[in-house]
């Protein structure tokens, strides 16, 4: 059965699509900031991303530290096959319930 | 010299972030904090801005653990409420055996992540914390729900109800106890897996 991915755990396996090869956690929270135009935890986007790699959607290695950060490693995370599936699964499903309405909606609100 | 955050933040990220994933995630923060952070906010706001992301990380290491704390805690209570008895000895003897195991495995798993002894009996101080809150808010819920006489002679023939406020603030120290024996032993066997 394919993998059924919430709000935010799309927000980061699009912002690891984007980022490309500089996917790495400060990275990743920066694209979301920019995109979602709120600040996001950094603990909840390293536990999404941990959430993700066990579930076998993204890998990760590490690259090199640089000074800004002492030294410490970034890790940088890349999308497999099963994590580009599951986004393609959440559009068709979002596309699905949208199907035949217009956006913006207007007069129910 | 660059800016950095308050020592005993790192001290306590370490704690409750697993000890594979510890230099990256620090890293991360230490970047964040320097390069956006600090620069916009000041020192002290950058310092309250770190201290506000460990603390997350804290309560999303706690926060299962914290629930089922709870949870087993109010369990209690909506069986003396639903089932009242004069003899508490069982149950006493039961709700106390599951909440020390919930509180040892939730040492001995987080120490066993972050490979650290001191994790379980912090992990402790913040499950039990969270929990009183928690609990609090359960037991002011049973109440809306039955408050009835009967129920209320229910409550005071078990303890009465300044046990249901009282008592989970007072197992927040037997707690970081429990949960650092767990702590003990999660990071003694991650240090023998590890090969020592």
């Amino acid at each position: 059965m394919a993998e059924v991915l919430g709000t935010f755990e799309q927000a980061v396996l699009l912002a690891i699509l984007r980022l490309a090869d500089r996917a790495y956690g400060r990275e990743v929270v920066r694209e979301i900031e920019t995109r979602l135009e709120r600040e996001v935890a950094a603990g909840a986007v390293h536990a999404t991303l941990e959430r993700l790699e066990n579930k076998g959607l993204v890998t990760s290695k590490l690259g090199s530290g640089t000074p800004i950060r002492a030294g410490r490693p970034r890790r940088y995370y890349r999308l497999e096959p099963a994590g580009v599936s599951a986004l393609n699964d959440a559009r068709a499903a979002v596309d699905e319930l949208w199907r035949g309405l217009r956006w913006p909606l207007k007069g129910h609100a | 010299m660059k800016p950095a955050p308050p020592p005993w933040g790192e001290a306590l990220l370490r704690l409750f972030v697993s000890l594979d994933t510890f230099a990256s995630v620090s890293g991360d923060l230490l970047e964040q904090y320097r390069d956006s952070i600090h620069p916009a906010r000041g020192p002290r706001g950058a310092d309250k801005w770190y201290r506000t992301q460990v603390l997350g990380f804290v309560w999303r290491g706690s926060r299962l653990w914290a629930a089922l704390f709870a949870g087993a805690y109010v369990a209690r209570s909506v069986l003396d409420r639903l089932s009242p008895t004069t003899d508490f000895y069982m149950r006493s003897e039961v709700s106390t055996a599951l909440t020390a195991g919930i509180l040892l495995a939730a040492g001995f798993w987080t120490a066993w992540r972050s490979g650290s002894f001191a994790a379980g009996a912090i992990a402790g101080l913040a499950i039990t914390a969270f929990a009183a809150v928690l609990d609090t808010g359960g037991t002011v819920a049973l109440l809306a729900i039955w408050h009835d006489p009967g129920t209320l002679a229910a409550i005071g023939g078990s303890g009465g109800l300044q046990e249901d406020f009282v008592l989970p603030a007072f197992l927040i120290l037997p707690g970081m106890a429990i949960a650092g024996v767990g702590g003990l032993v999660g990071a003694a066997t991650k240090r023998l897996a590890r090969g020592g």
